[in-house]
């Protein structure tokens, strides 16, 4: 059973700090779909917000058919179409496949709300995380790319580099740990603006 | 926090444990302030890799959605399976109407089965009702075409008949497949 599954089962079973853990894992991917919809940052984290109280009361009726984020992502949809109708603005034509939103985003008329801080920022926080990953031993750089980049699991990632995969968790956590020491300092200064 | 914990967080991000271990992340995460924020940050660097953020929105809105969800209620295995039971099952009444209507349907196809192997040229005299003097109106089929004496009887049966012919059996399939064909090339 994969851990959204698990994760959902136990709200389903009262267990409200389990959907905690899912506004944590989704939140960031949620509030840059909705921003794609919803131009202004501020009205764009409101628009997430009810996105997630929404799913939580319909999460009684989640049986586990689609994955909980092809789910979740259709209640971001609806919540940011809803509220710009509301707003008597036109939502957007065209929709987006779930996994293509990433690349919906990546288009320039989408970014427009960005501002050169928030940009800079954001190159800040990819450049410090690259740099870091740059500066690992070669087989920790491996194990995280072909986590991030390539989506692989522990169990391929460990046929793909002939090690334990017990190895390549520790490899990954490794990377990670380098990462995090790395980024602290831009976080910090992130968040105090 | 020990080091322990952290890798338990890395491993959790990417949907890599389970059972005891799953348990013990999760009792971690939802009990330990400074494991959630670990947590978040691991998420993150994951998200800006895979391209999940914009901008420099690193939003954390687990706590207004918590204060937002206090007053939602709290959901029991039985709720859940109250909804599935919410299901409106058929009415016995229709399981009853419908194999009445199945039987009807099987008797009139015998019926229509029994009239179409009927001899060629096979007179079927219409008997005439005993109480009314009308006079006796025979039927004849020949080939695909009557014979009756009133042009208006006769007009009525050979659209019942090219009706039949169209639906009926396996020709009727490939009358069906003619007019579909026939209306998508338009």
């Amino acid at each position: 059973m994969s851990v959204d599954l698990e994760l959902v089962q136990r709200v389903q079973a009262g267990d409200k700090k389990a959907f905690d853990v899912l506004i944590l894992k989704y939140q960031q991917r949620i509030v840059h779909v909705i921003t794609g919809f919803v131009h202004d940052p501020v009205e764009a984290l409101d628009v997430a917000q009810e996105a997630f109280i929404k799913a939580y009361r319909a999460i009684p009726n989640f049986r586990g058919d689609s994955a909980f984020y092809t789910w979740l992502y259709r209640i971001a949809i609806n919540t940011a179409k809803n509220h710009l109708t509301a707003r008597a603005r036109r939502p957007p034509a065209m929709d987006v496949d779930a996994m293509d939103a990433t690349n919906f985003y990546d288009a320039p008329e989408l970014k427009e709300f960005e501002t050169p801080e928030s940009s800079l920022m954001s190159d800040e926080l990819e450049q410090a995380i690259h740099r870091a990953i740059q500066d690992l031993p070669e087989d920790t750089a491996t194990a995280i790319q072909l986590r991030e980049f390539d989506g692989m699991s522990y169990e391929e990632i460990a046929q793909a580099m002939d090690c334990p995969i017990g190895t390549v968790r520790s490899r990954i956590f490794r990377a990670r740990d380098a990462i995090d020491k790395q980024i602290q300092e831009i976080m910090g200064e992130g968040e105090q603006q | 926090m020990t080091i322990n914990q952290n890798e338990l967080l890395s491993a959790f991000v990417d949907g890599e444990l389970q059972g005891d271990e799953f348990e013990q992340a999760l009792q971690i995460v939802t009990t330990n302030e400074q494991a959630r924020t670990q947590l978040q940050r691991y998420q993150l660097v994951s998200d800006v890799l895979q391209g999940h953020t914009l901008g420099n929105q690193y939003v954390d809105l687990t706590s207004q959605i918590s204060a937002a969800l206090v007053d939602e209620p709290v959901f029991t295995q039985a709720s859940t399976t109250n909804k599935k039971s919410q299901v409106i099952p058929f009415p016995k009444q229709f399981w009853k109407q419908a194999t009445g209507l199945a039987v009807a349907a099987s008797v009139g196809a015998l019926a229509v089965m029994g009239v179409m192997t009927q001899p060629q040229n096979q007179l079927i005299p219409v008997t005439p009702v005993a109480a009314i003097d009308t006079p006796v109106v025979t039927v004849a089929q020949a080939g695909n075409r009557w014979t009756v004496g009133e042009p208006e009887v006769e007009h009525r049966l050979d659209t019942y008949l090219l009706d039949h012919n169209e639906y009926a059996g396996a020709s009727g399939v490939f009358s069906y497949a003619r007019v579909v064909s026939y209306d998508a090339g338009r």
